[in-house]
């Protein structure tokens, strides 16, 4: 029950935890609501047309930007603090692991919620999109919450990942990734532009229903906790 | 019974070999000391013990098991290290109650006392505290973990005379009352010195001297006098170390048999050698010899 530790780590800066997420969500989502009411006021086609380009307003990344971090802080700052108070890596991965799954499932939750809610009141009475967006799903509410659950969890392994990456290999492990990213976007712009039938490819790719989209999050969400595992075993502090 | 046992040790940073083919036995319920120059190995051998680090070869044992991801082993572990990192808004009173969560002997009253006695701001930001301040909370955290085996690694940098003293004093006092195995690794070895039952030095990687403290301080003894007198008593003997200014000379030599009657018989001043300055001595000719051979 050790674990338990990893977890009080994590909240002990309760405003960090429990109060800024909030507090920016809530902030963002005063400043699409003015937005809203501006824009509103300028007739039925100006509120029509708001509704429809709010479908990829990012304002939600407010709540859901702090998670990216997140990952990299919990194996940044915590691992070494852990294994310094005698914590072996297995229960520093649980522990991390819980905490992980318990802010994708919070943090999934309250979005499913705010999206219920929006799409009930047409958009709080004023037409705009904060919840119910691309990001997060426009489709029914099992599937808000099922999208924002894994990619909230596939980010957090993520960035844990990338981070256990670094203490494992320092430095060179950002050149060789960044250089095969580049390589990666090098390659993909030479498709579209020499090759007959590569973007319009990529875009049928791109635009792939829900379902696919969601196995591909899967995917990535699983390898990355996968390999942040295989790492976080051999991670040495420093 | 062994606390701490290693085999053949040896630890690799690249082409830098940190630890070199250490074989130690550390014996239960003492305090030794883990001495040696800036680089020697101290900190890699207590990363090793507490499974920070893994070994390129060789093995060790802590309380009679293999400590890497060995909770039963690591939650009677304390391991204090001066660089020790600390998440960003954490204040020393969010560190000690998570070492109390992890430490099944931890002495919150202890602990108390000694937040008191460091006079340290508990609820200040850990990024926000001096060095010494720093150091107040890991001697905290080592003391009232009370662990059966306790690793201090440079425990008081920053930390004025005082409160280094309080250090020594509450370790000695703490450790009169609840015996366990200390590891500490110092440069202040004549502060110490006293509280050391046990000594090893550790240079290049490797052990250079394992032995009871008592023996060490009564190992070598200075001769000082006229500098023709000292060089011609010194002849044959073991020198550790010659130092001349002008007509008069100093030297430490290997305490054997009847050696401080016969410096005394021929006129020359006699005096113990402290056990750091034995110490350096002993780093000295080691790194001389080293040199010789390569």
């Amino acid at each position: 029950m050790r674990y338990r530790s990893v977890i009080d780590m994590h909240v002990v800066n309760r405003m960090q935890a429990f109060g800024w997420p909030p507090v920016v969500g809530a902030l963002s989502l005063l400043l699409v609501l003015a937005i809203g009411a501006i824009v509103g006021s300028q007739g039925p086609d100006a509120r029509a047309g708001m509704y429809e380009g709010m479908t990829w307003n990012g304002a939600i990344f407010a709540v859901l930007g702090p998670m990216i971090g997140y990952g990299f802080t919990s194996m940044g700052q915590y691992f070494p603090l852990a294994l310094g108070l005698g914590l072996t890596r297995r229960e520093f991965a649980t522990g991390v692991s819980l905490v992980f799954l318990g802010n994708a499932a919070v943090y999934s939750a309250v979005i499913t919620f705010g999206k219920i809610i929006e799409v009930a009141t047409g958009g709080f009475g004023l037409q705009i999109r904060f919840f119910d967006v691309f990001y997060t799903g426009t489709g029914p509410a099992w599937q808000t919450l099922v999208q924002t659950f894994l990619l909230i969890l596939g980010v957090l392994f993520l960035g844990a990942a990338i981070t256990a990456a670094y203490l494992r290999f320092g430095q060179p492990f950002l050149w060789i990734a960044g250089a095969v990213l580049s390589m990666l976007a090098v390659a993909i712009l030479a498709g579209i532009v020499l090759l007959d039938g590569f973007g319009r490819g990529l875009l049928e790719l791109l635009t792939m229903s829900w379902g696919p989209w969601m196995a591909v999050i899967a995917v990535i969400g699983a390898a990355s906790a996968g390999i942040w595992l295989l790492l976080v075993r051999r991670t040495q502090t420093r | 019974m062994t606390a701490v046992q290693t085999r053949s040790l040896t630890k690799h940073f690249r082409d830098v070999a940190a630890i070199d083919g250490v074989d130690l036995d550390l014996d239960e319920g003492r305090v030794h000391g883990l001495l040696g120059r800036n680089g020697a190995g101290k900190t890699t051998l207590m990363k090793l013990l507490t499974g920070q680090v893994f070994a390129t070869s060789g093995q060790m044992r802590v309380l009679g098991e293999a400590p890497v991801e060995n909770a039963s082993v690591l939650a009677r572990t304390c391991f204090i290290q001066e660089s020790q990192k600390y998440p960003d808004g954490f204040r020393p009173r969010d560190v000690l109650r998570i070492a109390e969560g992890l430490y099944p002997a931890w002495d919150r009253e202890l602990a108390r006392e000694l937040i008191g006695e460091f006079r340290l701001p508990e609820k200040r930001p850990i990024a926000k505290l001096s060095r010494g301040q720093l150091s107040a909370v890991g001697i905290i955290l080592g003391l009232a973990s009370r662990a059966p085996v306790t690793f201090f690694d440079e425990p008081y940098l920053g930390l004025d005379a005082v409160a280094r003293r309080l250090f020594f004093d509450r370790l000695l006092a703490d450790f009169a009352e609840h015996p366990r195995t200390v590891i500490l690794s110092t440069h202040h070895i004549d502060e110490v010195s006293n509280l050391l039952e046990h000594v090893v030095l550790l240079d290049g990687g490797r052990v250079v001297i394992d032995a009871e403290a008592e023996e060490l301080q009564a190992a070598a003894i200075e001769v000082s006098g006229r500098a023709e007198e000292v060089r011609e008593f010194v002849g044959d003997a073991d020198l550790l170390h010659l130092q001349e200014i002008g007509a008069l000379a100093t030297a430490a030599v290997h305490a054997d048999r009847g050696r401080a009657e016969r410096a005394r018989a021929a006129g020359l001043q006699v005096a113990p050698v402290s056990l750091q300055n034995y110490i350096v001595h002993r780093t000295n000719t080691a790194v001389e010899q080293t040199a010789a051979i390569s």
